[in-house]
């Protein structure tokens, strides 16, 4: 329950799995199976996510009011439970980015991988 | 619209706590759908995969293993503490090979039955008939007394039935098939127009039947369709076949086409198919009931609708054709859907066996779950000491389940293993009349079901000693000291084997009543004596023997030969042979007059024999004489008439001097009753006997049509029938090449086709049963022996104080009976109920048969009382001062 400690910074770092969640929301709303697809076309088909799994990852986050329940886009199915990133969520995702650039960066700085072009 | 597995993985779902389902479940099952839609059946081993883990963890957390995992900094995740402790689990299990071997075993038994029968029930029952659309294939027939169609019927619904887009007719064709090798035997059928189109299946080469090649004209050359084994074993899969010709029946042929292997329609047997010439037109042939009907229903339709219109067609028919319907005899069609038609026999059995070796895997899951429960007990001790001294607490739920999913995923592969040698023996031993046997294999639909019982196994024998696991504190596990068994544990274990003795119970008894039928089945007059009797189908080609005298002549040199042959008592011939053959049903005339319609004419079944045929079946006169050597062919023509047809026909006088004449037939002749013959059960046992009427088959020609060119040999001998075989065969071989001989084997197993199906099933009950009663036995001996374990101080302060070994004993066994006796009225009381879905298949004794009950009283109080007696007799070999001093 996010309370007065409940700080973005109290849930980093991000299981992998749940980055993946919270940055595919940035997108829009989308429901499991969607979520799945999104996730699977990012990584190139190396993670498969399945339902039991899956849904396990949403109740957390859930839980932690990372993400909640949203209204279905327009044209699509609306019996279809979709989700959206809450602001906290929106918060936690941007602190767990801005802790894995630190670590990017000195990861490119002692030539560990080369510096992106920007 | 719903997608294959939907129905399963809806099923599934339950396997998570409550309050994940209602929450998830929905979504969960639309996740499937989709997954399903876009990945096919492939998708299922990792949807199974993900759903033990998830099942097993949420179980988890709902008993309150994991702190809610708000703060993940702080706790590893479910999926890595599982395969963390997977290589611990490994160790553990590599480490009690007596345990690990028993669990094996009893889930490999109990999956590998669940698996064999599946894939029957799979291959029989669920796969659909292989014809494109076939929900929309439908059978045409009659309810009694006509069973089947005659063509003016088959061109009436043809025309007036709408619901039908196509209805086409067969018939059951038998004929000599000359190929590359010696002239054999095979079944085909005779197929009107249309066939193939309306079952939607092409030829594997060439083509089938022209409309034209229907039609009386003359074709040039006749054609005809064979099956692909015809093609591959007669013919050595030659690729040139369709500019072959074959000879049936004497007359060459043209082959034009193959047909794959998978079409096996009318049955599995079917190795040609012939045009059927129709000939509407002739009076007689309304009255000729012999077609066989399936049609194809317009899109939406259905069967029933198709089966209200038949009937009101069928209900004019009295009215416009007086003379071929009788007022006693009303005419009623059945449209049904022809899967239907094809399981209706099998399907009550095939149900009752699957829920058999659904029984005999629970109580397989019992006896893991209870084995699991004692190597839990001991492991709670082992944990509460490491607790105490700091290790997490979920460890050991944790650890039970990896083991139990470890152990179900292993007695899994072990099953299909078992499977797959069972199934095999499953196939040798069953009866060649359930249908579509050719079906049955080991395919994906097997491995998953077979995946999903083992994950569903493994969660219901590892979730209680998981929860027990939970339930774990340290300091109470501690405090027990470490030889007492707590009280919930030992609860949980009685509870355990009490269900499995249940279960035992219904079991057994289902078996028992079964068996009892089939005794009672066996056990019933079939009014000869079938035993040291050798049959064999002796198929004279029509074009060899274009003369009755040269079939008469032949037959009576084959019988002649084979009387001389050592060890043959006697031989006689016959038209057709018991249950498994017909000569059909015949109007006749009797006592010199005619009725004015063939409505109104008496009928029996016709059997063509030689002398020899009552003395070699021992079927005792009742009145008047059997055949001579005298009846021949130019003696004045006689018949000898069942008890059956005397009741029908003479109530009450002696039909010996009254005469018969085949009905509406001037040229035969009024032919007098020389003798009453007993009646045999030559519909088989369970069936009534139609009145028969015999004819010698050397005047047969005269007073019934014709002379058989296909007979029946049968051969009394002195010692085992079947070791003839080779000689008789020989002997026809001999006297005609050309002259095929099939169908050898014993007038007893030919009797016990009728009883195949019931005996199979009997047969594999009887097993399971037993199997049953043995997994129940080794649970209670389990809980016995492990509470004696627990008692041996107890035991050894009892023998010190003077207790005498009888009284000790006594109390040790008393315990077991004790515990058996609740099972086995709860089992009782399961049997009543469960008696109502077998009683369809009892015969002659009721589902409450007290007999039956009692007897698997008695069995299982046995085994009992001898599951207890052993661990007690251990236990009080050893000496009371070592018991104290242990404890």
């Amino acid at each position: 329950m996010p309370g007065s400690h409940d700080t973005p910074e109290s849930h980093l770092p991000l299981r992998p799995v749940e980055l993946l969640l919270l940055t595919m929301l940035t997108a829009g709303n989308r429901h499991g199976y969607g979520l799945r697809q999104d996730i699977l076309d990012h990584t190139g088909g190396k993670i498969e996510l399945e339902a039991g799994t899956l849904y396990r990852h949403i109740r957390r986050l859930e839980e932690a009011k990372l993400l909640a329940q949203a209204t279905a886009p327009d044209d699509e199915d609306e019996r279809r439970i979709y989700y959206r990133l809450t602001p906290f969520g929106q918060k936690v995702l941007a602190a767990e980015l801005v802790r894995l650039r630190s670590l990017v960066r000195l990861a490119e700085s002692r030539r560990i991988i080369s510096p992106a072009r920007s | 619209m719903r997608v294959p597995g939907e129905k399963l993985y809806g099923a599934l779902l339950h396997l998570y706590p409550k309050s994940f389902r209602s929450r998830y479940g929905a979504e969960m099952l639309a996740f499937y759908r989709e997954r399903r839609r876009a990945g096919g059946a492939k998708v299922w081993p990792r949807v199974l995969i993900d759903l033990f883990l998830t099942t097993a963890a949420e179980h988890l957390r709902t008993l309150r293993v994991f702190r809610a995992p708000a703060s993940s900094a702080s706790s590893a995740s479910t999926t890595e503490l599982t395969m963390q402790t997977f290589r611990h689990t490994l160790r553990g299990l590599v480490r009690t090979p007596a345990f690990t071997a028993v669990v094996l075993l009893t889930l490999a038994l109990g999956i590998g039955a669940n698996a064999a029968i599946f894939s029957v029930v799979n291959g029989v029952l669920l796969q659909p008939l292989p014809f494109p659309e076939p929900d929309r294939l439908v059978d045409l027939r009659f309810q009694e007394p006509y069973w089947s169609v005659s063509e003016p019927e088959f061109k009436d619904f043809r025309r007036d039935l709408r619901p039908l887009e196509q209805l086409v007719a067969y018939t059951d064709y038998d004929a000599n098939l000359e190929g590359d090798q010696e002239p054999v035997r095979i079944s085909g059928a005779r197929v009107s127009d249309g066939f193939f189109q309306v079952l939607g299946v092409e030829p594997l080469m060439g083509r089938t039947y022209a409309p034209d090649e229907q039609r009386p004209a003359q074709v040039p050359t006749p054609v005809i369709v064979i099956s692909e084994t015809v093609w591959r074993t007669r013919f050595g899969a030659d690729p040139n076949i369709l500019t072959r010709e074959v000879r049936l029946n004497g007359v060459p042929r043209r082959v034009i086409g193959v047909m794959p292997a998978e079409f096996t329609f009318p049955n599995a047997a079917t190795g040609v198919w012939l045009p059927l010439r129709l000939n509407y037109d002739s009076l007689w042939t309304r009255n000729n009931h012999y077609l066989l009907l399936v049609g194809r229903l317009r899109p939406g339709a259905t069967a029933e609708q198709a089966n209200l219109e038949a009937n009101l067609l069928t209900r004019r028919w009295p009215g416009d054709f007086p003379e071929t319907y009788g007022p006693g005899k009303p005419i009623i069609a059945e449209v049904k859907p022809l899967m239907e038609r094809v399981l209706a026999n099998s399907r009550p059995y095939l149900v009752t066996l699957l829920a058999a070796v659904g029984f005999v895997l629970l109580i397989a899951c019992a006896n893991v779950a209870n084995l699991l429960l004692i190597r839990g007990e001991a492991r709670r001790r082992e944990l509460g000491i490491r607790t105490a001294l700091g290790a997490t607490g979920s460890r050991l739920v944790v650890q039970q389940l990896t083991e139990s999913g470890v152990l179900a995923l292993a007695g899994g592969g072990l099953g299909l293993l078992v499977a797959w040698g069972g199934l095999r023996a499953l196939l040798s031993l069953a009866p060649a009349t359930l249908p579509r046997l050719e079906q049955v294999k080991l395919d994906g639909a097997v491995l998953l079901f077979t995946l999903a019982v083992s994950l569903g196994t493994g969660l219901l024998f590892g979730l209680l000693p998981a929860l027990r696991a939970s339930r774990g504190d340290a300091s109470s596990a501690l405090r027990d000291g470490a030889r007492s068994s707590s009280r919930g544990g030992s609860r949980m274990r009685r509870g355990l084997v009490m269900g499995e003795v249940a279960l035992a119970v219904v079991m057994l008894s289902g078996a028992g009543l079964l068996v009892r039928s089939l005794l009672s089945l066996q056990q019933t007059d079939i009014g000869f004596d079938d035993s040291r009797i050798l049959t064999a189908r002796i198929n004279l080609p029509p074009l060899n023997y274009d003369s009755d005298a040269k079939a008469i002549a032949r037959i009576a040199e084959i019988e002649e030969r084979v009387r001389a042959l050592p060890g043959v008592v006697s031989a006689g011939t016959m038209g057709w042979t018991p249950v498994v053959g017909e000569g059909g049903t015949w109007s006749i005339s009797i006592d010199g007059t005619e009725a004015p319609q063939i409505a109104g004419a008496p009928n029996a079944d016709p059997l063509q024999v030689t002398p020899g045929y009552f003395g070699t079946l021992g079927v005792p006169m009742l009145r008047g004489r059997a055949f001579t050597e005298q009846d021949r062919e130019d003696a004045p023509p006689v018949v000898i008439v069942n008890e059956a047809m005397a009741k029908a026909l003479w109530p009450g006088q002696d039909p010996v001097g009254h005469t018969l004449k085949m009905y509406g037939n001037p040229g035969t002749p009024w032919v007098p009753i020389v003798g009453v013959a007993r009646d045999i059960l030559s519909r088989g046992v369970g069936k009534t006997t139609p009145p028969t009427m015999f004819f010698p088959y050397a005047q047969a020609g005269k007073s019934a049509y014709f002379v058989p060119r296909q007979v029946t040999l049968a051969v009394k001998t002195t010692g085992n029938p079947e070791a003839l075989g080779p000689a008789v065969s020989r002997i026809v071989h001999q006297l005609d090449p050309g002259a095929p001989v099939s169908e050898v084997r014993s007038m007893e197993a030919v009797m016990g086709t009728a009883l195949a199906s019931r005996r199979f099933t009997t047969v594999l009950l009887g097993w399971f049963a037993a199997l049953a009663l043995l997994l129940a036995g080794v649970g209670i001996y389990g809980v016995i022996a492990y509470g004696v374990s627990q008692r041996t101080y107890e035991i050894g302060l009892r023998q010190a104080l003077g207790a005498d070994r009888g009284s000790v004993l006594g109390l040790i066994v008393t315990e077991g009976l004790r515990l058996t006796a609740m099972g086995l009225l709860i089992g009782l009381a399961g049997t009543l109920a469960a008696g109502q879905l077998i009683r369809s298949m009892l015969v002659n004794v009721k589902a409450t048969d007290p007999l039956t009950l009692a007897s698997v009283a008695l069995v299982l109080a046995a085994v009992a009382a001898l599951a207890s007696w052993i661990p007690a007799r251990r236990a009080m070999a050893v000496s009371p001062t070592e018991a104290l001093r242990g404890g």
